[in-house]
Order: C-alpha cells, then sequence, then structure tokens
C-alpha cells in the first residue's frame, strides 16, 4: 500500500525529451490509468516508476520515501508485461512462486500463495503446464498471478491486454477491476486504449507528447476536457469537430457555422462572451448528444438541424449515422432503429448544453 | 517448378487416367530426378573414405606397395601402440582445459559487451581479429611471443619478477601446455565470444525485467532465465570448437611439433608424423578411422544429449 508522488521528472533518450516535466499525484489504493497516443511517454513515464529507466531530473516517491536511487527489486513493486514476460523454461508454479524464492520464503508459505493465486485466477489446473502451453489469456493470468503473490506495494500494468483478442480483451478488463477491489493496492495501468482507460480508471492521466496534458475521473474528462486534444482521444465514436465562427448579438450568443446554419449557445455555456464576436472557434459535439428530434418542441438549449444521412454504420445496440453537418462529416449516435435509408433526411437534435468550444489556435476550451 | 515435371511426367505416362509406365510412377519418379546429384555426393564424399577404408586393411608401406587384403592386422596394431593412446590422451587433455576455458571467457566477455557503450564497435572488431587469423600464423605469432631471446613475454615477466626469467615455453615440459593452451584460447576465444553475444542479445530483455523486479540474484537469473535460452547455442558452440580442438594440429606444429620428443603429439600430428614421415599409409588409415569412429560415437551421444537430433 503506498502513495506515489512524482515531480518535476524529466527523462531524455539522448536527444529526445521523451518526459518534459511531470508533476502527478496517485493517491493510496487509487487505480491510475496513463493513456495517450503512441510516443506520448505513457510507458516511459510508467518504466521510470518501476525504476527500470533512469530519470535524468526530478523526484519519484512511492510511499512517502523517494527511490529515485533505488534498484527496482528494492522498490517492492510488481509489473504485468504487455508480453507477459513468463519465464518459459519454468513451469506455471515456479513461474508465480519466482519472486517468492528470491527472497527466501519457506516453501510451504510458497505454495500456500501460490495456491491462493492461482484459484483467486481460476488457473490451479495449469500449475504443472509450461508457459508454451498456454493461450494468451492464461499467459495473461499467469503474469498478474505472478505479481499479486508478491503483495507488492505497488502494481504496474504495461499495455496488458494489448495482445488478446477483442472477446478476452473485455474479460481481462472486468477481472483486472475486480482484482484492484479485491486487494485494494495502488495500481497504475497503461494503455492507449481510451475504453479500458474510461473503464477502469479512477483517475485518468491524459498524457500528449512527455506531457500530462489533462487528469482527473474519467467522467470528468469526458464531460469537460480541458483542450481539443482530450475531448478528441476520449469517446468512441470520437467528438465531431466543426469549424465556426462566434456570432454575439447583445444577450444571446450563438455560433455560425461555415454552412450559415446558426447554432445559439445556451446562457451558461458563455460566461462572457464580450470581444468574442467574429471569433473562429471549433465547435465540439459528441455523436451522442445528436439525436433524433420528433414533432414536439425541443427542451431548452437543443436545436434542430436537418441533415441528409451519408453513410449508416449498425452496431446492433446503436446505429453511428454520418452526415454533413458545416460542411464536415458529423457522426451521430442514434437508435438502432432510428435510421434505416442512406440519403434519408433526418431531423437532429443538438444538444448545445453538452458543447465544447475549442480555440483553434491554443486548443484550449473556451 | 512442379509444372515441367509433371508435364514431362504426363508425356511418359501412357495415359492420364489408367496405368503408368511402372519405372516412372510418381513414387519413384522424384526418386529418379535426384538420383543424379545424390551420385556425385557419394562419389565425392564417400569415396575417399572408402578408398581409405579399403587401404586400412592392406598393408602399403614406403617400401612396400603390396595391396593384398591383411586383415584386421592394422587394427590390431592399434591397441598396442601406446604413442597413440598418448596422443590420443594429449589430444582429451587440451580439449579438456581449453574448451571450458574458452566457453567461460567467452561467455564474460559477451556479458561485457552486451551493454551499449562508446566505441563498442571498434572493441568487437579488434577482439574477433584472432579468429580470423590462420591458426598456423597464430601459433608462429605465439612462437615468437614466446622466444626466449626478444619475445615481449618473457620480458614482461622478467620485468614483474624484477630479474632475468629464462622460460623455455616451447621445450620445458611444464610449459609447453599452458603455451599451447594460451595460443588457443588466445584464437578462439573471440569465436565463443561472438556467438554468445548473438545468443544473449536475444534473450527476452522483459523476462530480464520482471526478474529484476522480482528481486532475483544474478545467479537465479543466469541459472533459470538466461542459461535455457541460450542453451542451444552453448551447445552448437561446444561442438563445434569441440571437434576443432580434437583435431588441433596447426597452432601445436608451429610451436612444438608435438615435441619435447612425443609429448605435446596430438592424434592429428601422429597421424601426419606416421603418415607423411613415416610413409605407413596403411596403418595410417587405420588410425584415420579410429579417429572418425571415435568422433561419430561422440558426436551422436552429445547430438542425442542436446536433443537437437529428433
Amino acid at each position: 500500500m503506498a502513495d506515489v508522488r512524482i515531480s518535476g521528472l524529466h527523462k531524455y533518450y539522448g536527444a529526445m525529451h521523451a518526459l518534459k516535466g511531470i508533476d502527478l499525484t496517485i493517491a493510496d489504493g487509487e487505480f491510475a490509468v496513463f493513456v495517450g497516443p503512441s510516443g506520448c511517454g505513457k510507458s516511459t513515464l510508467l518504466r521510470t516508476i518501476a525504476g527500470l529507466e533512469d530519470v535524468d531530473a526530478g523526484e519519484i516517491a512511492i510511499g512517502g520515501g523517494v527511490v529515485n536511487d533505488m534498484r527496482p527489486r528494492d522498490r517492492n513493486i510488481a509489473m504485468v508485461f504487455q508480453n507477459y514476460a513468463l519465464y518459459p523454461y519454468l513451469t506455471v508454479f515456479e513461474n508465480i512462486a519466482f519472486g517468492l524464492r528470491a527472497r527466501k520464503f519457506a516453501d510451504s508459505e510458497i505454495s500456500k500463495r501460490v495456491g491462493d493465486a492461482a484459484s483467486m485466477l481460476g488457473i490451479t489446473a495449469l500449475l504443472d503446464r509450461f508457459p508454451r502451453q498456454l493461450s494468451g489469456g492464461q499467459r495473461q493470468r499467469v503474469a498478474i498471478g505472478r505479481a499479486i503473490v508478491r503483495q507488492a506495494q505497488l502494481f504496474l500494468f504495461d499495455e496488458p491486454l494489448s495482445n488478446l483478442d477483442a472477446k478476452l480483451r473485455d474479460e481481462m478488463r472486468s477481472e483486472i477491476k475486480r482484482l484492484h477491489k479485491n486487494i485494494a493496492t495502488t495500481m497504475i495501468y497503461v494503455t492507449h486504449d481510451q475504453v479500458e482507460a474510461m473503464t477502469l480508471a479512477d483517475r485518468i492521466v491524459l498524457l500528449r507528447d512527455g506531457r500530462i496534458e489533462q487528469q482527473g475521473s474519467p467522467l470528468d474528462l469526458f464531460e469537460r476536457p480541458a483542450t481539443g486534444f482530450v475531448a478528441g482521444f476520449l469517446g468512441s465514436p470520437t467528438i465531431n469537430l466543426i469549424p465556426a465562427v462566434m456570432d454575439v448579438r447583445g444577450n444571446s450568443v450563438a455560433v455560425r457555422l461555415t454552412s450559415g446554419e446558426m447554432l445559439e449557445l445556451p446562457a451558461d455555456k458563455v460566461q462572457s462572451a464580450a470581444g468574442s464576436n467574429g471569433k473562429k472557434v471549433i465547435l465540439g459535439i459528441r455523436p451522442q448528444h445528436l439525436t433524433r428530434a420528433g414533432r414536439a418542441a425541443l427542451p431548452k438549449g437543443q436545436i434542430r438541424v436537418k441533415a441528409v444521412a451519408d453513410l449508416i454504420q449498425p452496431t446492433g445496440t446503436r446505429t453511428y449515422v454520418t452526415s454533413r453537418i458545416g460542411d464536415v462529416a458529423v457522426t451521430a449516435e442514434l437508435g438502432a432503429h432510428d435510421v434505416h435509408e442512406q440519403g434519408a433526411t433526418l431531423d437532429y437534435a443538438v444538444d448545445m448544453n453538452r458543447c465544447v468550444l475549442i480555440d483553434p489556435q491554443t486548443d484550449k476550451v473556451l | 517448378m512442379a509444372l515441367p515435371f509433371s508435364r514431362l511426367h504426363d508425356a511418359m505416362s501412357t495415359d492420364t487416367y489408367g496405368h503408368r509406365l511402372s519405372v516412372f510412377s510418381d513414387r519413384n519418379f522424384k526418386y529418379l530426378m535426384v538420383a543424379p546429384g545424390i551420385l556425385i555426393l557419394l562419389l565425392v564424399g564417400i569415396f575417399p573414405l572408402i578408398y581409405s577404408l579399403v587401404v586400412s586393411f592392406q598393408n602399403i608401406t614406403m617400401t612396400d606397395v603390396d595391396t593384398s587384403f591383411q586383415g584386421l592386422l592394422n587394427y590390431k596394431q592399434l591397441f598396442r601402440d601406446a604413442r597413440l593412446w598418448q596422443a590420443l590422451g594429449h589430444t582429451a587433455l587440451i580439449t579438456a582445459i581449453a574448451l571450458p576455458l574458452e566457453l567461460v571467457l567467452g561467455f564474460l566477455l559477451a556479458q561485457l559487451f552486451l551493454e551499449r557503450m562508446p566505441g563498442r564497435q571498434i572493441f568487437v572488431a579488434l577482439l574477433v581479429l584472432p579468429t580470423v587469423l590462420s591458426p598456423i600464423v597464430a601459433g608462429a605469432t605465439w612462437r615468437l611471443m614466446f622466444d626466449v631471446r626478444f619475445g615481449p613475454i618473457g620480458q614482461i615477466v622478467s620485468y614483474f619478477a624484477g630479474e632475468p626469467v629464462t622460460l623455455l615455453w616451447t621445450v620445458n615440459p611444464s610449459l609447453v601446455y599452458p603455451a599451447i593452451i594460451i595460443c588457443e584460447v588466445w584464437q578462439w576465444t573471440p569465436f565463443m565470444f561472438l556467438l554468445l553475444l548473438a545468443a544473449l542479445s536475444n534473450v527476452d530483455q522483459s523476462q530480464l525485467e520482471a526478474a529484476e523486479l522480482d528481486g532475483a540474484s544474478y545467479w537465479r537469473v543466469l541459472r533459470q532465465i538466461i542459461m535455457p535460452a541460450i542453451k542451444p547455442v552453448v551447445a552448437i558452440a561446444v561442438l563445434i570448437r569441440g571437434l576443432d580442438l580434437f583435431r588441433i594440429f596447426d597452432i601445436i606444429w608451429a610451436l612444438t611439433e608435438g615435441g619435447p620428443g612425443s609429448m605435446t603429439e596430438t592424434i592429428s600430428l601422429y597421424t601426419y608424423v606416421i603418415g607423411f614421415t613415416q610413409f605407413d599409409t596403411s596403418y595410417t588409415a587405420a588410425v584415420a578411422f579410429l579417429v572418425v569412429a571415435l568422433l561419430s560415437v561422440i558426436v551422436t551421444l552429445v547430438l542425442r544429449r542436446m536433443e537437437l537430433v529428433k
């Protein structure tokens, strides 16, 4: 059990500046997810916490003690690797027991702990096998088993599900979440998959280009993104970004799309629109906030927009419909039976209460 | 590939659906096609072997070209030839000392050069240099190095001893073996080093990292992760070097010529001596066959042990 405090962390690979000043606190027992596109530094950050990479500046403290100069083995950390890193010449039992044997535990204690972990993960029948005889999901379980028997103070997961097929990935994701509930140890999880990040995390740390772009609870990041990048990274299908111009007339504030539509913004969405008339913005609307409008009057803040359904992608539960609004392709997530016919004209209800306005220059959300 | 053959085959068969000419049936046709190649291989590879086997049952010497069958005469002689068994003993001794030395030194060097460091490529290239030399040149070089009058080894030893020391490396019975082994190890450790460096760089890095996080000692990592991973390469390297060492000739020929007396005479040297200085041709063939038989048995046993032939 331990918290993790990172301050002013920098890491260079030769001339490449991989981590550019990371400040981060992860509370005891928290499930933190580092997420971001390839090359954003998320794996590097995880590896510096593990001690597998040296840091060039800054400080890492685990459970209150600075660990910068501590070897990985002395940090009391367990890690699950992307390729599982099972020891191929040892049985499953010996793989799980490896860390305990290395730390000179008694044989009776080892068999007890390995047995407990195996039954918790449902791999008791596999203990005598070798890693090459296991399927991907089973290897994953063994790797997790190897991590939990140590009862380390901190768990690190480096993209543990990326080598599994989709169905198994969903299954293991739930198991990892359940595992965290059961053992309540601080966990840090690296992924590039925003669904994993959203579903697993207590706190998402979204990295971009060696810096923390935004951190917070999943819903916080989803609903109140600080930048266009965050808005675009989280959510599936991705948020629609429509170029627009601010149109301020007295008390009414609207955005004008390039195709001429005026979308009025709810009052609480704009604190101060003074001087922003004519300013270029990007209107961000999630596909979930475009619904099919009925005949009745729309609730406050929703605006009716007509558009033609260009592309229809049913998923079973929901149907993704792409139309042209404001001269860009906009995806709406509608009900499964809302639209059948390509080329049909639809009445969308655009929920302006949930939209975000992004400054195209700074990428900041206004 | 299959097309021209099958067309030819079709042309040879009497009809497509019924019976075909038995010689060119599907089953035999492929053997027919590889037969010429096999024949040439047999002629080139097996003929000399069979020829020397035949010679070993005759009694050809420099003065006697009698080619009549002499039965096991030469083979009986093998068991009475003390110098032969001594030569085999010398060979075994050199192999038993040099092989583990080369393996261990090669492994340590490979470990050292596994990490990225400035100038790594140049150092590796320099280290590999001895292996590029012809063994006879290596032997001659070390003969100069060991030379009593102007060899640097004697001078260095004298410097550290503080007084002139005369070490007769190629003559003194207690120094000839160390001299041979130094030269041999100097030349062939880089070979082990290269193979082991390649094998070690292929060990899965994340397994080593996982072991580090698990808190495993170096010995545990070596025993349970590194050794099993590089075992196939080590086995091949040991086999290749073992066979080479068993046939060692050039280095010893350059350094001691098997002397003093026949003290450093290995089986290859002995075969050469009886064959080309005593011209005991048939007996030499018998000795050569003994070596072939011995090596075949050893290689078969080792390969089976290594589970490479399954």
